[in-house]
């Protein structure tokens, strides 16, 4: 008997919309994407308590995909940002603006 | 209050404390290093969960590869604290509606959700029957996980390289 | 064709008689305008057939019991029907023959009135139009049928009293008749239609018949008869739409003589008449069309005593004559009132050429005028307007005494001796102001010089043999219609007979007042007769009637009672400046506003949205968010 399985669903959405707040309000690309990473961080949360709280493994191995796309995409996307950052020379996402 | 419970709170704390700092610091690495403190304490609760070694593996891997890689583009870059202000009004005001509207909207389903007062079992899964179970039933994503690797792999390579050709290039016409 | 009973010639007798002149009219408009000669005679070829046409019927169906009525199917639909056809019955017998004699008169009359006039092939048209829609009118079995020749006929009004449309105060008189009457008509449509709501159809003999006191309301009664009355208001003349009558003297005189004193302001008399069992059924409506009626002809004959244009007193005559024979009516003489229609057409019309012959010949309306310029020599015109005049005052035995005798009995049956007492004031004004005339143009007093006189007449013959034939083709008829006037009233039985075959409505019972008064109208008019004799007559008079020593009275009755003013103003402040301008803001603010709003809204509100096309990552990113979190919404509930 650890915890009411609702409390680990708050404490999750707590950090995503931390997540989300980082993402949408940080005048900096490289904020947006810790951002996402908070956000996956407590999608894992919930997959594996929702795991626990349903006795079944599957939730677990998701959380293990999680953790490699994340990685996946950090990489990728740290990439691009570099990419720009020496096309544009800003790390402001508001500069990058042509496709309004 | 069980015990469990207590460690669940506080680490609970420890996790939000951790990443509302993280995310207000105009200094890049230390946003990081704080948002490292708040994976680990998600580490602590997978093992609270009964998942050992995703805990571990959250480690390895997540703070101990991600962040470091968040490091060495900052310190490669050198990227300065360019925002004069940190949370223009505009900006943050959005998202802060957002996000209560996303907490409200949260608690309420949490609380009409049928199990949501069941309290969590005090279980552990073994490495042993986790590996077993994620390769036999769910190997062909392991291999699909594999090719996303390799993808990432030349995508960073490319975008990286493309750039040394091209200077290379200028300074061979000069 | 529905009901067919009687003789098979009446139907194809009664469409010759209506249809004949709207031939006549399409022929000279679209074929002859330019044979003058040929016009007139083919207008009063067509009229003259059908005088005869409508002689014949009332031959043929003098012992007429039942109406017959045929019919054609016109409008239908489900439970309305309302057909198109004719009904004859006495009333619209004598009425056609009424109609068709005068406008034969006139017809002939205005061929040496009108003689080279330049549009004299367009009078003779605008007159055949004028004859088929009255006669059409006459015979006409539904209301509807009966307000489209009502409406034609003030059409063919406006047309004639503008005809000489070069003179600006004649287009303006023609304007405001119609438009005067086309208010009339408005409250007439309207009460057309109430009927139409609660019975269904607008037959005419069904409205005068016992369903119509079935299916209609007392309350319901009462108001589409005051709404009736309304079109009849403006049509006859009647206060308070009468100012319009005495303008339309711009016309030509024969044109007022058929039009305006005969026929066509008689056929609100006429549409009295023939729906007097409907309106018989409401005595409040009665007694309001009793009050109106003794206003008019009370109103009218003080205007007339003030007039010196031959043609205005004539005009302003024949309002207080139609008020009269109202209040016969609306004391419940039927037979009365029709019967001081038929008289009243006779000897107006005379009147009226009478005038006609003297402001042809002296080329003035002015009656002192005419006087002195010895108007007095014309032989057959002066007797013919004595007759006349005579007759319009009540003198025995000429016609309007009978009819008058006739009228004032009914308004002798009646309880209240106000009416009776109006009716003999009037009857004292009418013989005062008619004999103001007679004896101004027939002994002038001499202190204008009678040298110029004479030699202003001699000037204007020196046309002898074209003026010699004119004035003889304008005689005939006058003495035509002075007979008439002379033995008309001894017809009276007969004609009771005719209409009156079978009980219509109340009849006045005749009290003991009737032999006093009597004896009291005709002492009257002899006294009025008398009084202007005084005043204008007698060798060393004034010329000054006894109202123009009261300046204040006399102003009133020559401004006409200042109704002209109080339409005027009416116009111009309430409804110019008052409703059409408020109208005329709704227009541009309101629903031209409303419309740019719209259109300025649209282009704002896409500005406004525009705004958000910023091509920024993290708006973007909001709405992303804000899309998931809605759908979790939406999911949720």
């Amino acid at each position: 008997m650890i915890v009411p399985f609702g409390h680990v669903l708050m404490l999750a959405g707590v950090l995503f919309s931390l997540g989300m707040f980082c993402a949408l309000a940080r005048r900096n690309l490289i904020m947006i994407v810790l951002g996402i990473e908070i956000m996956l961080n407590a999608a894992s949360i919930i997959f594996v308590s929702a795991a626990l709280h349903w006795e079944s493994l599957e939730g677990q191995a998701f959380v293990l995909f999680i953790l490699a796309v994340a990685a996946t995409e950090v990489s990728v996307g740290l990439a691009i940002i570099i990419y720009a950052f020496r096309r544009t020379g800003s790390f402001d996402p508001s500069t990058y603006n042509l496709l309004k | 209050m069980t015990l469990h419970g207590f460690i669940f709170y506080v680490l609970a704390a420890v996790t939000v404390a951790a990443t509302v700092v993280a995310i207000t610091r105009r200094n890049l690495v230390h946003a990081v290093v704080y948002l490292i403190f708040s994976y680990f304490g998600t580490a602590m609760l997978f093992y609270l969960f009964g998942a050992p070694l995703l805990a571990a593996l959250e480690v390895i891997i997540y703070a101990g590869a991600i962040m470091v890689l968040f490091l060495f583009v900052v310190m490669m870059i050198k990227v300065e604290a360019s925002e004069e202000v940190l949370f223009p009004r505009s900006q943050w005001l959005p998202a802060a509606i957002f996000g209560l509207i996303y907490a409200v909207v949260g608690c309420l389903m949490i609380a009409a959700a049928p199990g949501a007062e069941m309290s969590l079992k005090l279980l552990s899964a073994t490495p042993r029957e986790f590996a077993l179970y994620v390769f036999q039933s769910h190997w062909f994503s392991v291999e699909v996980v594999s090719l996303l690797l390799l993808i990432a792999l030349v995508a960073a390579l490319y975008l990286g390289k493309g750039q040394g050709k091209e200077k290379s290039k200028a300074e061979g016409e000069v | 064709m529905t009901i067919f009973s009687g003789e098979y010639a009446t139907l194809p007798v009664v469409t010759t008689a209506t249809m004949l002149p709207f031939v006549a009219f399409l022929l000279i408009i679209l074929l002859t305008r330019s044979r003058p000669r040929l016009s007139a005679a083919l207008s009063v070829g067509a009229i003259a057939v059908s005088l005869g046409c409508a002689l014949f019927l009332l031959g043929l169906h003098r012992h007429l019991e039942k109406p017959i009525q045929y019919t054609g199917r016109w409008l239908a639909s489900s439970e309305v029907q309302i057909p198109f056809g004719f009904l004859i019955d006495p009333l619209s017998l004598l009425m056609l023959v009424i109609v068709a004699g005068i406008c034969l008169l006139v017809q002939v009359y205005s061929l040496g009135y009108m003689e080279g006039d330049p549009g004299f092939s367009r009078y003779y048209a605008f007159m055949s139009l004028f004859a088929w829609a009255m006669l059409s009118l006459t015979v006409s079995p539904t209301i509807l049928q009966l307000y489209i020749f009502w409406e034609l006929v003030g059409l063919s009004s406006y047309l004639l009293i503008g005809f000489w449309y070069e003179k600006f105060s004649a287009t303006q008189a023609g304007k405001k008749a119609f438009v005067m009457t086309r208010a009339g008509d408005v409250a007439f449509f309207l009460g057309l239609l109430l009927v139409l709501l609660h019975m269904g159809n607008l037959s005419i003999l069904e409205m005068n018949g016992p369903q119509a006191a079935a299916r209609m309301s007392p309350a319901v009664l009462t108001l589409s008869a005051l709404l009736i009355f309304g079109g009849i208001a403006g049509k006859s003349a009647q206060f308070p739409l009468m100012t319009w009558l005495p303008d339309a003297m711009e016309g030509p005189t024969p044109v007022s003589a058929l039009l305006h004193s005969a026929t066509m302001v008689a056929a609100g008399v006429y549409l009295f008449a023939r729906l007097f069992p409907f309106f018989s059924l409401s005595p409040t409506a009665m007694n309001v069309f009793l009050a109106i009626g003794t206003i008019s002809m009370l109103l009218a004959s003080t205007m007339a005593m003030v007039s010196n244009d031959i043609k205005k007193v004539w005009a302003f005559s024949t309002i207080s004559q139609l008020g009269f024979m109202i209040m016969g009516l609306a004391a419940g003489g039927y037979f009365a009132g029709v019967f001081h229609l038929t008289t009243h057409a006779g000897f107006k019309a005379l009147l009226f050429l009478c005038s006609g012959v003297f402001i042809h010949q002296y080329q003035t309306n002015d009656i002192f005028e005419l006087g002195w310029l010895g108007a007095r020599r014309l032989k057959a015109p002066v007797v013919a307007i004595i007759v006349a005049a005579a007759a319009l005052s009540g003198i025995p035995p000429l016609s309007g005494y009978f009819s008058k005798e006739a009228i004032l009995a009914g308004l002798a049956g009646l309880s209240n001796p106000v009416w009776l007492s109006a009716g003999l004031v009037g009857v004292f004004l009418t013989a005062y102001y008619s004999f103001r005339v007679i004896f101004v143009i027939c002994l002038p007093q001499t202190h204008a010089t009678a040298s110029e006189g004479s030699s202003h007449a001699s000037g204007l013959n020196h046309e002898d043999g074209r003026h010699e034939r004119q004035y003889r083709t304008m005689a005939r008829p006058l003495i035509v219609l002075a007979t008439i006037t002379v033995v008309l009233g001894f017809f009276e039985g007969p004609l009771k007979d005719f209409l009156i075959g079978r009980p219509i409505a109340a009849e006045p019972s005749g009290g003991g007042h009737l032999a006093w008064a009597q004896y009291g109208a005709l002492a009257l008019a002899v006294f009025g007769a008398w009084w202007a004799w005084m005043e204008f007559g007698r060798p060393g008079a004034g010329l000054v009637g006894f109202v123009e020593r009261m300046p204040p009275l006399y102003n009133l009755f020559a401004q006409r009672w200042y109704i002209d003013h109080f339409y005027r103003l009416f116009v111009d402040r309430i409804i110019d400046r008052g409703i059409s301008a408020l109208c005329f803001q709704n227009d541009n603010k309101v629903i031209d506003g409303g419309i740019d709003e719209m259109s300025r809204g649209t282009v704002e509100s896409g500005r406004v949205i525009a705004l958000l096309h910023t091509g920024a990552i993290q708006h973007r990113l909001i709405v992303t968010f804000a899309v998931i979190v809605f759908l979790s919404l939406y999911f949720f509930f």
